[in-house]
Protein backbone atom coordinates (compact mmCIF):
# COMPACT_ATOMS: atom_id res chain seq x y z
CA UNK A 1 0.00 0.00 0.00
CA UNK A 2 2.99 2.64 0.84
CA UNK A 3 4.13 1.52 -2.80
CA UNK A 4 0.92 2.25 -4.18
CA UNK A 5 0.94 5.64 -2.67
CA UNK A 6 4.56 6.60 -2.85
CA UNK A 7 4.29 6.28 -6.49
CA UNK A 8 1.28 8.04 -6.92
CA UNK A 9 2.53 10.65 -5.45
CA UNK A 10 5.62 10.61 -7.26
CA UNK A 11 3.88 10.28 -10.41
CA UNK A 12 1.98 13.46 -9.78
CA UNK A 13 4.68 15.87 -8.30
CA UNK A 14 6.37 14.60 -11.81
CA UNK A 15 3.71 15.71 -13.72
CA UNK A 16 2.81 19.01 -11.94
CA UNK A 17 6.54 19.84 -11.83
CA UNK A 18 6.57 19.03 -15.64
CA UNK A 19 3.53 21.32 -16.02
CA UNK A 20 5.03 24.03 -14.15
CA UNK A 21 7.56 24.20 -16.86
CA UNK A 22 5.49 24.88 -19.51
CA UNK A 23 4.97 28.55 -21.48
CA UNK A 24 0.93 28.25 -21.20
CA UNK A 25 0.12 29.74 -18.09
CA UNK A 26 -3.76 27.88 -17.88
CA UNK A 27 -0.95 24.42 -17.67
CA UNK A 28 1.25 26.43 -15.43
CA UNK A 29 -1.73 26.66 -13.65
CA UNK A 30 -2.93 22.80 -14.01
CA UNK A 31 0.77 22.27 -12.49
CA UNK A 32 0.38 24.09 -9.07
CA UNK A 33 -2.74 22.03 -8.51
CA UNK A 34 -1.12 18.83 -9.06
CA UNK A 35 1.47 19.13 -6.77
CA UNK A 36 -0.88 20.40 -4.41
CA UNK A 37 -2.65 16.97 -4.66
CA UNK A 38 0.57 15.23 -4.43
CA UNK A 39 1.02 17.02 -0.95
CA UNK A 40 -2.23 15.86 0.31
CA UNK A 41 -1.88 12.18 -0.95
CA UNK A 42 1.45 12.15 0.88
CA UNK A 43 -0.26 13.68 3.92
CA UNK A 44 -2.86 11.07 3.70
CA UNK A 45 -0.26 7.83 3.11
CA UNK A 46 2.03 9.63 6.28
CA UNK A 47 -1.07 8.17 8.83
CA UNK A 48 0.04 6.12 11.52
CA UNK A 49 -3.07 3.56 11.27
CA UNK A 50 -4.70 1.98 8.77
CA UNK A 51 -8.44 0.90 9.32
CA UNK A 52 -12.30 2.09 8.96
CA UNK A 53 -13.55 5.43 9.36
CA UNK A 54 -12.65 7.17 12.84
CA UNK A 55 -16.25 7.84 13.44
CA UNK A 56 -17.30 7.78 16.72
CA UNK A 57 -18.80 5.75 18.82
CA UNK A 58 -16.11 2.86 17.53
CA UNK A 59 -17.37 -0.43 16.90
CA UNK A 60 -14.14 -1.93 15.28
CA UNK A 61 -10.63 -2.27 16.88
CA UNK A 62 -8.51 -0.62 14.19
CA UNK A 63 -9.34 3.13 12.90
CA UNK A 64 -7.77 5.03 10.38
CA UNK A 65 -5.43 8.20 11.91
CA UNK A 66 -7.81 10.72 12.09
CA UNK A 67 -5.28 13.52 12.63
CA UNK A 68 -3.78 12.91 9.23
CA UNK A 69 -7.28 12.96 7.27
CA UNK A 70 -8.16 16.30 9.22
CA UNK A 71 -4.37 17.31 7.59
CA UNK A 72 -5.31 16.97 4.31
CA UNK A 73 -8.82 18.21 4.45
CA UNK A 74 -7.20 21.42 5.66
CA UNK A 75 -4.82 20.82 2.65
CA UNK A 76 -7.38 20.64 0.08
CA UNK A 77 -9.41 23.78 1.26
CA UNK A 78 -6.31 25.53 0.95
CA UNK A 79 -5.00 24.15 -2.26
CA UNK A 80 -8.84 25.02 -3.44
CA UNK A 81 -8.57 28.51 -2.61
CA UNK A 82 -4.85 29.51 -3.64
CA UNK A 83 -6.03 27.58 -7.47
CA UNK A 84 -8.61 29.84 -7.25
CA UNK A 85 -6.43 33.08 -6.61
CA UNK A 86 -3.98 31.73 -9.22
CA UNK A 87 -6.65 31.70 -12.14
CA UNK A 88 -8.03 34.93 -10.95
CA UNK A 89 -4.48 36.04 -11.30
CA UNK A 90 -3.66 34.25 -14.31
CA UNK A 91 -6.95 35.77 -15.80
CA UNK A 92 -6.17 39.45 -15.02
CA UNK A 93 -1.97 39.12 -16.76
CA UNK A 94 -3.76 37.76 -20.02
CA UNK A 95 -6.22 41.04 -20.10
CA UNK A 96 -3.11 42.74 -19.04
CA UNK A 97 -1.17 41.55 -21.61
CA UNK A 98 -3.46 40.09 -24.30
CA UNK A 99 -1.40 36.27 -24.01
CA UNK A 100 -1.18 33.62 -22.32
CA UNK A 101 2.20 32.69 -23.41
CA UNK A 102 4.89 33.36 -20.81
CA UNK A 103 7.68 33.79 -23.54
CA UNK A 104 5.64 36.77 -24.90
CA UNK A 105 5.24 37.96 -21.07
CA UNK A 106 8.98 37.64 -21.16
CA UNK A 107 9.54 39.38 -24.12
CA UNK A 108 7.74 42.29 -23.35
CA UNK A 109 9.12 42.86 -20.54
CA UNK A 110 12.87 42.38 -22.06
CA UNK A 111 12.24 45.09 -24.57
CA UNK A 112 11.27 47.56 -21.68
CA UNK A 113 14.38 46.51 -19.71
CA UNK A 114 16.41 47.50 -23.26
CA UNK A 115 14.35 50.30 -23.64
CA UNK A 116 15.82 51.61 -19.74
CA UNK A 117 19.39 50.25 -20.64
CA UNK A 118 19.49 52.44 -24.02
CA UNK A 119 17.98 55.43 -22.31
CA UNK A 120 21.11 55.17 -19.37
CA UNK A 121 23.65 54.70 -22.24
CA UNK A 122 22.47 58.08 -23.93
CA UNK A 123 22.34 59.72 -20.42
CA UNK A 124 25.71 58.76 -19.69
CA UNK A 125 27.13 59.89 -23.39
CA UNK A 126 25.52 63.58 -22.46
CA UNK A 127 27.04 63.43 -19.15
CA UNK A 128 30.71 61.97 -20.49
CA UNK A 129 30.21 64.96 -23.47
CA UNK A 130 29.48 67.52 -20.85
CA UNK A 131 32.17 66.76 -18.44
CA UNK A 132 34.89 67.37 -21.48
CA UNK B 1 -1.80 34.38 27.44
CA UNK B 2 -4.40 37.53 27.26
CA UNK B 3 -1.64 39.51 25.15
CA UNK B 4 -0.30 36.28 23.25
CA UNK B 5 -4.44 36.28 22.76
CA UNK B 6 -4.85 39.96 21.41
CA UNK B 7 -1.58 39.80 18.81
CA UNK B 8 -3.11 36.98 17.21
CA UNK B 9 -7.18 37.92 17.12
CA UNK B 10 -7.27 41.27 17.12
CA UNK B 11 -5.44 41.79 13.65
CA UNK B 12 -7.46 38.55 12.68
CA UNK B 13 -11.16 40.40 13.06
CA UNK B 14 -9.81 43.51 12.05
CA UNK B 15 -8.73 42.09 8.97
CA UNK B 16 -11.79 40.13 8.70
CA UNK B 17 -13.41 43.68 8.74
CA UNK B 18 -11.45 46.10 7.20
CA UNK B 19 -11.38 43.53 4.40
CA UNK B 20 -14.86 44.01 3.37
CA UNK B 21 -14.69 47.90 3.54
CA UNK B 22 -13.18 50.06 0.88
CA UNK B 23 -9.69 50.86 1.94
CA UNK B 24 -9.32 53.71 -0.55
CA UNK B 25 -11.37 55.87 2.31
CA UNK B 26 -8.82 57.27 4.74
CA UNK B 27 -10.81 56.13 7.64
CA UNK B 28 -10.58 52.44 6.64
CA UNK B 29 -6.59 53.12 6.46
CA UNK B 30 -6.09 54.92 9.46
CA UNK B 31 -8.23 51.45 11.12
CA UNK B 32 -5.77 49.07 9.62
CA UNK B 33 -2.87 51.20 11.19
CA UNK B 34 -4.99 51.31 14.48
CA UNK B 35 -5.20 47.51 14.05
CA UNK B 36 -1.26 46.96 13.34
CA UNK B 37 -0.32 49.31 16.26
CA UNK B 38 -2.65 46.92 18.37
CA UNK B 39 -0.77 44.18 17.29
CA UNK B 40 2.39 45.92 17.94
CA UNK B 41 1.48 46.94 21.15
CA UNK B 42 0.13 43.22 22.51
CA UNK B 43 3.81 41.76 21.16
CA UNK B 44 5.75 44.63 23.20
CA UNK B 45 3.83 43.25 26.30
CA UNK B 46 3.71 39.83 25.39
CA UNK B 47 7.94 40.23 24.72
CA UNK B 48 7.91 41.94 28.57
CA UNK B 49 6.13 39.20 30.09
CA UNK B 50 8.26 36.29 27.87
CA UNK B 51 12.02 37.88 28.26
CA UNK B 52 12.84 37.59 32.05
CA UNK B 53 10.90 34.61 32.32
CA UNK B 54 9.84 31.30 30.64
CA UNK B 55 8.01 31.34 27.43
CA UNK B 56 4.21 31.43 27.21
CA UNK B 57 3.13 27.87 26.24
CA UNK B 58 -0.71 27.97 26.02
CA UNK B 59 -2.96 24.84 24.74
CA UNK B 60 -5.63 26.18 22.77
CA UNK B 61 -9.40 24.94 23.39
CA UNK B 62 -9.33 24.04 27.23
CA UNK B 63 -7.59 20.70 25.43
CA UNK B 64 -5.53 18.64 27.72
CA UNK B 65 -1.68 19.40 27.26
CA UNK B 66 -0.48 16.87 24.16
CA UNK B 67 -3.80 16.95 22.45
CA UNK B 68 -4.89 20.10 21.85
CA UNK B 69 -2.46 22.67 19.45
CA UNK B 70 0.01 24.35 21.23
CA UNK B 71 0.64 28.24 20.97
CA UNK B 72 4.09 29.21 22.20
CA UNK B 73 5.38 32.55 22.60
CA UNK B 74 9.42 32.54 23.14
CA UNK B 75 12.37 35.46 22.81
CA UNK B 76 13.29 34.14 18.80
CA UNK B 77 9.03 33.59 17.61
CA UNK B 78 8.33 37.21 20.03
CA UNK B 79 11.58 39.35 18.63
CA UNK B 80 10.54 38.11 14.98
CA UNK B 81 6.70 38.99 15.65
CA UNK B 82 8.01 42.56 16.66
CA UNK B 83 10.33 42.93 14.00
CA UNK B 84 7.54 42.10 11.66
CA UNK B 85 4.81 43.70 12.80
CA UNK B 86 7.27 46.79 12.64
CA UNK B 87 7.80 46.55 9.62
CA UNK B 88 4.61 46.16 8.33
CA UNK B 89 3.18 49.17 10.45
CA UNK B 90 5.97 51.38 9.10
CA UNK B 91 4.96 50.59 5.20
CA UNK B 92 1.07 51.08 6.13
CA UNK B 93 1.45 54.22 7.54
CA UNK B 94 3.46 55.66 4.59
CA UNK B 95 1.02 54.22 2.06
CA UNK B 96 -1.75 55.76 3.88
CA UNK B 97 -0.55 58.75 4.14
CA UNK B 98 0.25 58.57 0.10
CA UNK B 99 -3.33 57.53 -0.59
CA UNK B 100 -4.33 53.97 -1.06
CA UNK B 101 -4.83 53.00 -4.68
CA UNK B 102 -6.65 49.86 -3.88
CA UNK B 103 -9.68 48.98 -1.88
CA UNK B 104 -7.92 45.51 -0.73
CA UNK B 105 -4.90 46.84 0.46
CA UNK B 106 -5.46 48.00 4.21
CA UNK B 107 -7.20 44.63 5.05
CA UNK B 108 -4.52 42.34 3.39
CA UNK B 109 -1.69 43.63 5.34
CA UNK B 110 -3.68 43.42 8.60
CA UNK B 111 -4.64 39.74 7.41
CA UNK B 112 -0.51 39.77 6.67
CA UNK B 113 0.12 40.81 10.04
CA UNK B 114 -1.78 38.17 11.43
CA UNK B 115 -0.22 35.10 9.79
CA UNK B 116 3.02 36.21 10.12
CA UNK B 117 2.48 36.63 14.19
CA UNK B 118 0.62 33.29 14.08
CA UNK B 119 3.59 31.69 12.21
CA UNK B 120 6.21 33.38 14.72
CA UNK B 121 3.90 32.00 17.84
CA UNK B 122 2.62 29.08 17.56
CA UNK B 123 4.15 25.34 18.46
CA UNK B 124 2.33 23.04 16.42
CA UNK B 125 3.56 22.14 12.85
CA UNK B 126 0.86 21.91 10.88
CA UNK B 127 -0.77 25.02 12.20
CA UNK B 128 2.72 26.93 11.13
CA UNK B 129 1.78 25.74 7.81
CA UNK B 130 -1.50 27.39 8.00
CA UNK B 131 -0.64 30.32 9.27
CA UNK B 132 2.09 30.43 6.67
CA UNK B 133 -0.32 30.10 3.83
CA UNK B 134 -2.19 32.85 5.46
CA UNK B 135 0.41 35.27 5.39
CA UNK B 136 1.86 33.71 1.95
CA UNK B 137 -1.70 34.12 0.05
CA UNK B 138 -2.31 37.77 1.79
CA UNK B 139 1.33 38.81 0.05
CA UNK B 140 0.41 37.09 -2.97
CA UNK B 141 -2.50 39.49 -3.49
CA UNK B 142 -0.90 42.52 -2.39
CA UNK B 143 2.49 41.94 -4.85
CA UNK B 144 -0.54 42.66 -7.47
CA UNK B 145 -1.13 46.31 -6.01
CA UNK B 146 -0.77 49.14 -7.98
CA UNK B 147 -2.72 46.82 -10.86
CA UNK B 148 -0.43 48.00 -13.71
CA UNK B 149 1.52 44.85 -15.85
CA UNK B 150 4.54 45.00 -14.24
CA UNK B 151 3.19 43.90 -10.93
CA UNK B 152 0.62 41.37 -12.55
CA UNK B 153 3.81 39.63 -14.28
CA UNK B 154 5.48 39.83 -11.10
CA UNK B 155 2.68 38.93 -9.03
CA UNK B 156 2.15 35.46 -11.27
CA UNK B 157 5.92 34.51 -11.17
CA UNK B 158 6.04 35.30 -6.90
CA UNK B 159 2.69 33.29 -6.33
CA UNK B 160 3.65 29.95 -8.85
CA UNK B 161 6.81 29.51 -7.25
CA UNK B 162 6.46 29.94 -3.57
CA UNK B 163 3.53 27.77 -3.81
CA UNK B 164 5.53 25.39 -5.19
CA UNK B 165 7.82 26.13 -1.91
CA UNK B 166 5.03 25.76 0.68
CA UNK B 167 3.81 22.81 -1.31
CA UNK B 168 7.53 21.21 -0.67
CA UNK B 169 7.22 22.52 2.78
CA UNK B 170 4.02 20.27 3.28
CA UNK B 171 5.31 17.53 2.16
CA UNK B 172 8.07 17.62 4.90
CA UNK B 173 5.43 18.44 7.39
CA UNK B 174 3.53 15.06 6.41
CA UNK B 175 7.25 13.19 6.33
CA UNK B 176 8.30 14.86 9.89
CA UNK B 177 4.45 13.48 10.97
CA UNK B 178 4.94 10.04 10.16
CA UNK B 179 8.12 9.10 11.35
CA UNK B 180 7.64 10.89 14.62
CA UNK B 181 4.25 11.07 15.65
CA UNK B 182 3.88 13.98 16.85
CA UNK B 183 3.11 17.93 15.38
CA UNK B 184 4.53 19.57 18.50
CA UNK B 185 7.40 21.08 18.04
CA UNK B 186 9.30 20.41 21.78
CA UNK B 187 8.15 16.93 21.00
CA UNK B 188 9.21 16.63 17.39
CA UNK B 189 13.05 17.97 18.78
CA UNK B 190 12.41 15.09 21.37
CA UNK B 191 11.82 12.72 19.00
CA UNK B 192 14.08 13.71 16.24
CA UNK B 193 17.00 11.91 17.42
CA UNK B 194 15.75 8.40 17.23
CA UNK B 195 14.82 9.08 13.23
CA UNK B 196 16.26 7.10 10.47
CA UNK B 197 18.98 9.40 9.35
CA UNK B 198 17.97 9.11 5.60
CA UNK B 199 14.48 10.06 6.41
CA UNK B 200 15.77 12.52 8.45
CA UNK B 201 17.91 14.17 5.78
CA UNK B 202 14.87 14.01 3.30
CA UNK B 203 12.93 16.03 5.21
CA UNK B 204 15.72 18.75 6.28
CA UNK B 205 16.24 19.03 2.50
CA UNK B 206 12.55 19.74 2.23
CA UNK B 207 12.19 22.42 4.95
CA UNK B 208 15.51 24.20 3.32
CA UNK B 209 14.75 24.42 0.48
CA UNK B 210 11.33 25.69 0.98
CA UNK B 211 12.61 28.57 2.98
CA UNK B 212 15.78 29.44 0.93
CA UNK B 213 12.50 29.82 -1.92
CA UNK B 214 10.90 32.43 0.62
CA UNK B 215 14.57 34.07 1.69
CA UNK B 216 15.20 34.03 -1.96
CA UNK B 217 18.85 32.88 -1.54
CA UNK B 218 21.19 32.00 -4.68
CA UNK B 219 19.87 29.62 -6.55
CA UNK B 220 16.43 30.03 -5.49
CA UNK B 221 16.23 33.90 -6.11
CA UNK B 222 14.71 33.85 -9.61
CA UNK B 223 11.70 35.47 -8.55
CA UNK B 224 12.53 38.26 -5.79
CA UNK B 225 14.23 40.86 -8.53
CA UNK B 226 11.11 40.99 -10.65
CA UNK B 227 9.05 40.73 -8.08
CA UNK B 228 10.98 43.51 -5.82
CA UNK B 229 11.21 45.73 -8.33
CA UNK B 230 8.25 45.57 -9.94
CA UNK B 231 5.64 46.09 -6.53
CA UNK B 232 5.53 49.42 -5.63
CA UNK B 233 7.69 50.79 -2.61
CA UNK B 234 5.65 50.14 0.17
CA UNK B 235 4.45 46.42 -1.10
CA UNK B 236 8.14 45.62 -1.48
CA UNK B 237 9.12 47.27 2.03
CA UNK B 238 6.39 44.88 3.30
CA UNK B 239 7.91 41.47 1.78
CA UNK B 240 11.18 42.33 2.22
CA UNK B 241 10.93 44.15 5.71
CA UNK B 242 7.98 41.37 6.79
CA UNK B 243 7.39 38.71 4.88
CA UNK B 244 11.11 37.21 4.01
CA UNK B 245 11.63 36.93 7.93
CA UNK B 246 9.49 34.07 7.36
CA UNK B 247 12.58 32.56 5.83
CA UNK B 248 15.21 32.88 8.17
CA UNK B 249 12.92 32.08 11.17
CA UNK B 250 11.77 29.04 9.49
CA UNK B 251 15.74 28.11 8.85
CA UNK B 252 17.09 29.06 12.54
CA UNK B 253 13.38 27.24 14.03
CA UNK B 254 13.59 24.22 12.01
CA UNK B 255 17.19 24.03 11.76
CA UNK B 256 18.41 24.69 15.37
CA UNK B 257 15.47 23.27 16.99
CA UNK B 258 14.03 20.04 15.60
CA UNK B 259 16.73 19.16 12.77
CA UNK B 260 19.83 20.26 14.26
CA UNK B 261 22.27 17.07 13.19
CA UNK B 262 20.88 17.65 9.62
CA UNK B 263 22.10 21.18 10.48
CA UNK B 264 25.45 20.33 11.38
CA UNK B 265 26.02 17.63 8.18
CA UNK B 266 24.68 20.42 5.76
CA UNK B 267 26.88 23.13 7.35
CA UNK B 268 29.29 23.33 4.67
CA UNK B 269 26.31 22.93 1.78
CA UNK B 270 24.87 26.03 3.46
CA UNK B 271 28.07 28.43 4.15
CA UNK B 272 29.17 27.69 0.43
CA UNK B 273 25.00 28.56 -0.92
CA UNK B 274 25.49 32.14 1.71
CA UNK B 275 28.54 33.26 -0.05
CA UNK B 276 27.27 32.67 -3.43
CA UNK B 277 24.62 34.59 -2.27
CA UNK B 278 26.40 37.42 -0.66
CA UNK B 279 28.53 37.76 -4.26
CA UNK B 280 26.23 37.24 -6.87
CA UNK B 281 23.67 39.47 -4.89
CA UNK B 282 26.78 42.47 -4.27
CA UNK B 283 28.22 42.08 -8.16
CA UNK B 284 24.25 42.68 -9.70
CA UNK B 285 23.74 44.93 -7.63
CA UNK B 286 26.84 47.24 -7.90
CA UNK B 287 25.53 47.33 -11.78
CA UNK B 288 22.04 48.44 -11.06
CA UNK B 289 20.82 52.02 -11.82
CA UNK B 290 17.58 52.52 -10.12
CA UNK B 291 17.21 52.47 -6.36
CA UNK B 292 14.62 49.71 -6.18
CA UNK B 293 16.49 47.21 -8.83
CA UNK B 294 19.57 47.74 -6.32
CA UNK B 295 17.81 47.03 -3.02
CA UNK B 296 16.24 43.72 -4.60
CA UNK B 297 19.47 41.89 -5.55
CA UNK B 298 20.69 43.91 -2.57
CA UNK B 299 18.39 41.71 -0.30
CA UNK B 300 19.76 38.34 -2.88
CA UNK B 301 23.22 39.34 -0.54
CA UNK B 302 22.09 40.18 2.60
CA UNK B 303 20.14 37.27 3.31
CA UNK B 304 23.73 35.27 2.07
CA UNK B 305 24.85 36.25 5.70
CA UNK B 306 22.08 35.17 7.72
CA UNK B 307 22.83 31.51 5.78
CA UNK B 308 26.54 31.95 6.23
CA UNK B 309 26.00 32.31 9.95
CA UNK B 310 23.55 29.78 10.45
CA UNK B 311 25.81 26.73 8.86
CA UNK B 312 28.57 28.02 11.26
CA UNK B 313 26.04 27.86 14.11
CA UNK B 314 26.67 27.16 17.88
CA UNK B 315 25.17 29.95 20.46
CA UNK B 316 27.05 32.97 18.35
CA UNK B 317 26.37 31.47 14.92
CA UNK B 318 22.83 31.93 15.70
CA UNK B 319 23.33 34.80 17.57
CA UNK B 320 24.50 36.70 14.70
CA UNK B 321 22.06 35.25 12.41
CA UNK B 322 19.18 36.85 14.22
CA UNK B 323 20.96 40.07 14.52
CA UNK B 324 21.63 40.36 11.17
CA UNK B 325 18.28 39.14 10.25
CA UNK B 326 16.94 41.84 12.45
CA UNK B 327 19.11 44.28 11.31
CA UNK B 328 18.92 43.30 7.50
CA UNK B 329 14.96 43.38 7.72
CA UNK B 330 15.25 47.07 9.52
CA UNK B 331 17.45 48.16 6.83
CA UNK B 332 15.27 46.89 3.47
CA UNK B 333 11.89 48.42 5.22
CA UNK B 334 13.55 51.75 5.33
CA UNK B 335 15.09 51.85 2.00
CA UNK B 336 12.31 50.57 -0.12
CA UNK B 337 10.17 52.87 2.16
CA UNK B 338 12.87 55.82 0.83
CA UNK B 339 12.92 54.34 -3.00
CA UNK B 340 10.47 56.45 -4.42
CA UNK B 341 10.20 59.62 -2.22
CA UNK B 342 11.97 62.89 -2.42
CA UNK B 343 13.04 65.43 0.51
CA UNK B 344 15.78 66.17 2.63
CA UNK B 345 14.88 63.90 5.22
CA UNK B 346 14.30 61.44 2.93
CA UNK B 347 18.16 61.53 1.80
CA UNK B 348 19.42 61.38 4.87
CA UNK B 349 17.36 58.97 5.83
CA UNK B 350 18.68 56.53 2.54
CA UNK B 351 22.18 57.64 3.76
CA UNK B 352 21.95 55.59 7.52
CA UNK B 353 20.24 52.67 5.35
CA UNK B 354 22.83 52.63 2.98
CA UNK B 355 25.78 53.45 5.47
CA UNK B 356 23.72 50.17 7.64
CA UNK B 357 24.00 47.68 4.47
CA UNK B 358 27.57 48.92 4.11
CA UNK B 359 27.89 48.25 7.85
CA UNK B 360 29.86 51.62 8.84
CA UNK B 361 29.29 52.44 12.05
CA UNK B 362 27.09 54.45 14.23
CA UNK B 363 24.31 52.78 12.21
CA UNK B 364 22.76 49.13 13.12
CA UNK B 365 24.57 47.39 10.17
CA UNK B 366 28.06 47.72 12.31
CA UNK B 367 26.58 45.50 15.15
CA UNK B 368 25.12 43.16 12.57
CA UNK B 369 28.56 43.03 10.51
CA UNK B 370 30.90 43.06 13.84
CA UNK B 371 28.88 39.82 15.63
CA UNK B 372 29.30 38.23 12.27
CA UNK B 373 32.90 38.61 12.74
CA UNK B 374 33.01 37.17 16.02
CA UNK B 375 31.14 34.25 14.78
CA UNK B 376 33.75 33.47 12.17
CA UNK B 377 36.89 34.90 13.81
CA UNK B 378 38.96 31.66 13.02
CA UNK B 379 38.45 31.20 9.37
CA UNK B 380 40.24 33.62 7.19
CA UNK B 381 37.84 32.72 4.55
CA UNK B 382 34.97 33.45 5.67
CA UNK B 383 36.48 36.98 6.53
CA UNK B 384 37.56 37.88 3.80
CA UNK B 385 34.13 36.65 1.59
CA UNK B 386 32.29 39.16 4.58
CA UNK B 387 34.83 41.87 3.59
CA UNK B 388 34.53 41.93 0.01
CA UNK B 389 31.07 41.66 0.88
CA UNK B 390 30.95 44.44 2.53
CA UNK B 391 32.89 46.48 0.42
CA UNK B 392 30.47 45.54 -2.31
CA UNK B 393 27.40 46.81 -0.42
CA UNK B 394 29.17 50.29 -0.08
CA UNK B 395 29.66 50.87 -3.38
CA UNK B 396 25.82 49.75 -4.04
CA UNK B 397 24.71 51.84 -1.73
CA UNK B 398 26.45 54.97 -2.29
CA UNK B 399 26.60 54.67 -5.87
CA UNK B 400 22.65 54.86 -5.55
CA UNK B 401 23.39 57.74 -3.59
CA UNK B 402 25.15 59.90 -5.44
CA UNK B 403 22.94 59.79 -8.35
CA UNK B 404 19.74 59.69 -6.45
CA UNK B 405 20.13 62.15 -4.03
CA UNK B 406 23.68 64.13 -4.69
CA UNK B 407 22.80 64.81 -8.65
CA UNK B 408 19.23 65.08 -7.67
CA UNK B 409 18.19 62.48 -10.41
CA UNK B 410 15.27 61.09 -8.80
CA UNK B 411 12.22 62.78 -10.68
CA UNK B 412 8.52 63.08 -8.74
CA UNK B 413 6.90 65.37 -6.34
CA UNK B 414 8.37 65.99 -2.55
CA UNK B 415 7.06 63.48 0.01
CA UNK B 416 4.98 64.99 2.59
CA UNK B 417 6.52 66.10 5.89
CA UNK B 418 4.72 63.27 7.81
CA UNK B 419 5.77 60.41 5.18
CA UNK B 420 9.16 62.03 5.94
CA UNK B 421 8.90 61.62 9.35
CA UNK B 422 8.09 57.95 9.28
CA UNK B 423 11.17 57.38 7.66
CA UNK B 424 12.96 59.49 9.50
CA UNK B 425 11.88 57.58 12.96
CA UNK B 426 13.07 54.39 11.24
CA UNK B 427 16.40 55.81 10.28
CA UNK B 428 16.45 57.31 13.88
CA UNK B 429 16.03 53.37 15.08
CA UNK B 430 18.46 51.75 13.23
CA UNK B 431 20.60 54.97 13.77
CA UNK B 432 19.73 53.94 17.70
CA UNK B 433 19.90 50.03 17.29
CA UNK B 434 23.78 51.00 16.56
CA UNK B 435 24.87 53.82 19.29
CA UNK B 436 23.42 51.62 22.18
CA UNK B 437 22.81 48.15 20.76
CA UNK B 438 23.46 46.07 23.94
CA UNK B 439 19.22 45.33 24.17
CA UNK B 440 19.31 43.85 20.65
CA UNK B 441 22.49 42.01 21.69
CA UNK B 442 21.22 40.54 24.40
CA UNK B 443 17.62 39.74 22.51
CA UNK B 444 19.71 37.76 19.92
CA UNK B 445 21.74 35.42 22.55
CA UNK B 446 18.71 34.67 24.42
CA UNK B 447 16.83 33.63 21.85
CA UNK B 448 19.89 31.67 20.21
CA UNK B 449 19.86 30.07 23.48
CA UNK B 450 17.07 28.94 23.34
CA UNK B 451 17.83 26.82 20.22
CA UNK B 452 19.05 23.32 20.69
CA UNK B 453 21.58 23.55 18.76
CA UNK B 454 23.08 26.61 21.10
CA UNK B 455 23.74 24.48 23.74
CA UNK B 456 27.08 22.67 21.82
Amino acid sequence: MNLVFALAAAVLFGTGAALLLDRDLVRVVFGVVLVSQAAVLTLIASGLARGSAPIYPLTVDSVSDPLSQAMALTAIVIGLAVTALLLALVLRVVQAYRSLELAELAGLEAERDARLERLHEREHAEEEAAAR
Amino acid sequence: MTALALSLVVPWCAGLVIALLDGRRRVVGWAAVAALAINLGALVALAAAVLPDDPVVVTTGDWPVGVGITLRADALGVLFALLSSLALLAATVVEVLDGVRERTFPGLVVLLAAGLTGVFLTGDLFNFYVFFELAMTAGYVLATYGGGRRELGAALVFTTVNLLGTFIFLLSVSGVYHVTGTLDMSGIAARMDDVDANAAVLIAVGFFVAFSVKLGLFPFHFWLPTVYTGARPAVAAILSGGLANIGAYGLLRFGGELLPDELDLAAGALIVIGGASIVYGGVLAVSRRSASEMLAYSAIGQVGYVLVAIGVGGPVGFAAAILYTVVNALNKTLLFLTAQMRGAVVGAAFAIGALSVAGVPPAAGFVGKLELFRATANDPALIALFVLGSALSFVYAFQTYQYDFWRGERRGKRSTIPQQGVVAALALLVLAAGVWPEPLLALSHDAAELLAGGGR
